[in-house]
């Protein structure tokens, strides 16, 4: 895992991005950021400040315009598209606020989609996915279509499938977004134990009190980096958080290591 | 992704939605069960008439004189012979030596020469007169099947004519064995006595039945005497000549003979000094193949008409692919950021179009099936299962699918992610 590195897992360096839309709009103006392994990062910004465009690259789904984007090691720019499928796949976990799931899988098979590409065998893939949906609460909830599950509990696939192939990076857009106060507190923990089991996330969230289960908030707006503040963790509702899901959790990551 | 995967996300996608997928390979089994029906019958139709024609017709070789373009290495029978052919296709010239020295050829059983006798064009019963072709031949030319009643004349034999069921049926009245007709082959009318009543005599070039409408007399004496002559080169006299004559062989033998009769009239014949063109000799086995080249000919022509059912099928597959990438772009995305390549993409959904055109191939073959056995059954022909038919059949599915699915998942691997990600 990347923990053993000290090589920061993104580097982004001057980056700009800009779109062709009638005219040149910049979506980033010169944007430097370093994510260490292990680290928890919020990015706030309003709509429109680039925080998805930031999320984009990072996520290799995007190249800059000029800069550079380093994934893993890999200078996303330089990259083949069947090569950032890869790191897509091997690297990158993704979160969305709308889960997406495919609709017509089942909760193993929407967890073990990155495996699938990665041509794990399927007895490995679904051993592989029934763990972490164990992990995540969703032990009885294997062969469920998304369609059958609550918005919480097809969250917490999104996540099992975020987590399946070990990335050294989890990206989470606005993963609270969709669902209820109580149910975003459950996500929040399932991240910030994926967090304490050694994978950076990074999560962009317009939501001041999402942002602060993060260790680090950069705030985005314009397309530059206006500031990044260090979020101390004291209060006792975050130690109670923290505390939920983490026995199953814990297991599983001592089996993986 | 390993195909196998690739498989079975496909067809997770497909019995989705059963009703769409249904619908969608309607085209493609219309197409190739029409294939496969005019195959089957046309295959069973080639199989049953090339079949019964080598039943009673395979060991004969046939004689005709002249360039007769018989040759199954042609495109089909050929053309007629061309207008300053005629001459050599129709003159008489195979002499009553020729026939003698055919008999001592090795593998020969029989000769069976025949000719019309040009004078005697009708025939008298019971003051009844009807046109009717009268035949010279010989005896062999009744097999023990062919006789109805009565019994086969003698070489050499006067005043006797065998009539095939079917002529003797022209009379009204009871026209049987032991009447008598009267026929004029010269100056002289001649009485003659039905001895035996056939269904059909071997040496006629009536492959596929013919009508059968015949009588038949002993070549000796009556074409001897009425019939057309050549002066014989090899014996210096005028012999009664024939146009054509077939040779029973040896059914093991027939190749060898027919070579053998071949090198006869190319060396020391009659006939081939006094024919210009030569003659043409022929086993029945070359054309047997004639015909079934010909009938294979015709069945891959009218079933290249299913192509075109297959042409509107594979639009169909296409138009609905194309339907499925766009309802499905968000998939897409969502398979893209978890690792997917554009070329897994595409083979995802370029599996479901093959799946497609071989479901429909999978429906429309067992259906073409079916028909043409009805149809079979219905034209009273043995059914043959045209086994290469159905290989083509699968793989013309497939490739429907291919080439019909193409497009599409092309167009799905080029989706972009970030878009797709945000399509809703």
């Amino acid at each position: 895992m990347a923990t053993s590195s000290s090589d920061p897992v993104v580097s982004i360096d001057n980056v700009r991005k800009e779109y062709q839309l009638g005219g040149t709009v910049t979506a980033l103006d010169g944007v430097d950021l370093l994510f260490e392994p292990g680290s928890y990062t919020a990015v706030m910004g309003p709509s429109g400040s680039g925080k998805s465009t930031l999320l984009n690259l990072v996520g290799a789904l995007d190249t800059p315009t000029s800069g550079d984007v380093i994934v893993a090691g890999e200078n996303v720019a330089t990259l083949s598209e069947t090569e950032r499928a890869a790191l897509r796949g091997t690297r990158i976990g993704f979160i969305f606020q709308t889960f997406n799931l495919m609709p017509r899988l089942t909760a193993v098979e929407n967890v073990a989609l990155p495996l699938m590409f990665a041509e794990w065998t399927r007895s490995r893939r679904r051993e592989r996915a029934e763990s972490l949906l164990t992990d995540v609460g969703l032990g009885n909830r294997f062969d469920h279509l998304p369609k059958e599950l609550s918005g919480g509990q097809r969250q917490r696939v999104a996540i099992a499938r975020a987590l399946s192939s070990d990335p050294e990076l989890i990206l989470a857009d606005e993963p609270t977004g969709n669902v209820d106060t109580e149910t975003g507190t459950e996500i929040m923990s399932l991240l910030r134990d994926a967090n304490d089991r050694g994978n950076a996330v990074l999560l962009v969230t317009h939501e001041r009190r999402i942002a602060e289960h993060a260790d680090r908030i950069v705030n985005v707006r314009d397309g530059v980096v206006e500031g990044i503040e260090q979020v101390e963790h004291t209060t006792p509702a975050e130690t109670e958080v923290g505390a939920v899901g983490t026995g199953a959790g814990q297991g599983a990551t001592e089996e993986r290591r | 992704m390993k195909a196998r995967d690739g498989v079975r996300i496909a067809l997770r996608s497909l019995t989705g939605h059963r009703l769409r997928s249904a619908l969608t390979i309607v085209g493609i089994v219309i197409g190739i069960g029409t294939v496969i029906i005019f195959a089957s019958f046309g295959t069973s139709v080639q199989t049953d008439v090339v079949g019964e024609f080598e039943d009673t017709a395979a060991s004969e070789i046939l004689v005709v004189t002249g360039d007769v373009g018989l040759d199954p290495n042609d495109d089909s029978f050929g053309p007629p012979p061309e207008p300053g052919n005629l001459d050599s296709f129709a003159l008489p010239g195979v002499t009553t030596h020729d026939l003698e020295q055919l008999r001592d050829i090795d593998g020969v059983q029989s000769v069976i020469p025949r000719a019309e006798l040009d004078t005697a064009t009708t025939l008298e019963y019971d003051g009844q007169r009807q046109p009717q072709t009268v035949i010279a031949t010989s005896p062999s030319a009744f097999t023990e099947d062919n006789i109805v009643s009565g019994r086969s004349f003698e070489q050499g034999e006067s005043g006797v004519m065998v009539i095939t069921e079917r002529a003797a049926a022209a009379f009204e009245g009871n026209l049987s064995v032991g009447e008598t007709v009267t026929i004029e082959p010269g100056d002289e009318p001649e009485t003659l006595e039905i001895v035996g009543i056939v269904t059909q005599a071997r040496g006629g070039l009536n492959l596929v039945g013919g009508l059968n409408n015949e009588a038949y007399v002993p070549s000796d004496p009556y074409y001897q005497e009425y019939g057309e002559t050549v002066r014989s080169p090899s014996q210096g006299v005028d012999q009664a000549a024939y146009r054509q004559a077939t040779l029973v062989a040896e059914p093991d033998q027939v190749t060898d003979t027919s070579s053998a009769v071949e090198t006869y009239f190319e060396q020391e014949s009659d006939a081939g000094q006094v024919i210009e063109g030569g003659v043409t000799v022929q086993s029945a086995a070359e054309i047997v193949d004639g015909i079934e080249e010909v009938l294979g000919d015709i069945i891959r022509l009218v079933s290249g008409i299913g192509l075109l059912a297959l042409l509107v099928g594979a639009f169909g597959i296409a138009n609905i692919m194309l339907v499925s990438v766009t309802e499905r772009t968000k998939e897409i995305g969502i398979m893209k950021a978890n690792g997917a390549r554009n070329r897994a993409v595409m083979g995802l959904f370029l599996s479901e179009a093959v799946m497609l055109g071989l479901a429909g191939a999978m429906v429309g073959i067992p259906a073409g099936l079916a028909v043409g056995y009805g149809a079979s059954a219905y034209a009273e022909v043995g059914f043959t299962v045209p086994y290469g038919w159905i290989l083509v059949a699968t793989l013309m599915g497939i490739a429907t699918g291919v080439v019909s699915g193409l497009y599409p998942a092309w167009r799905a691997a080029r989706v972009d992610p970030i878009d797709a990600l945000r399509y809703e």
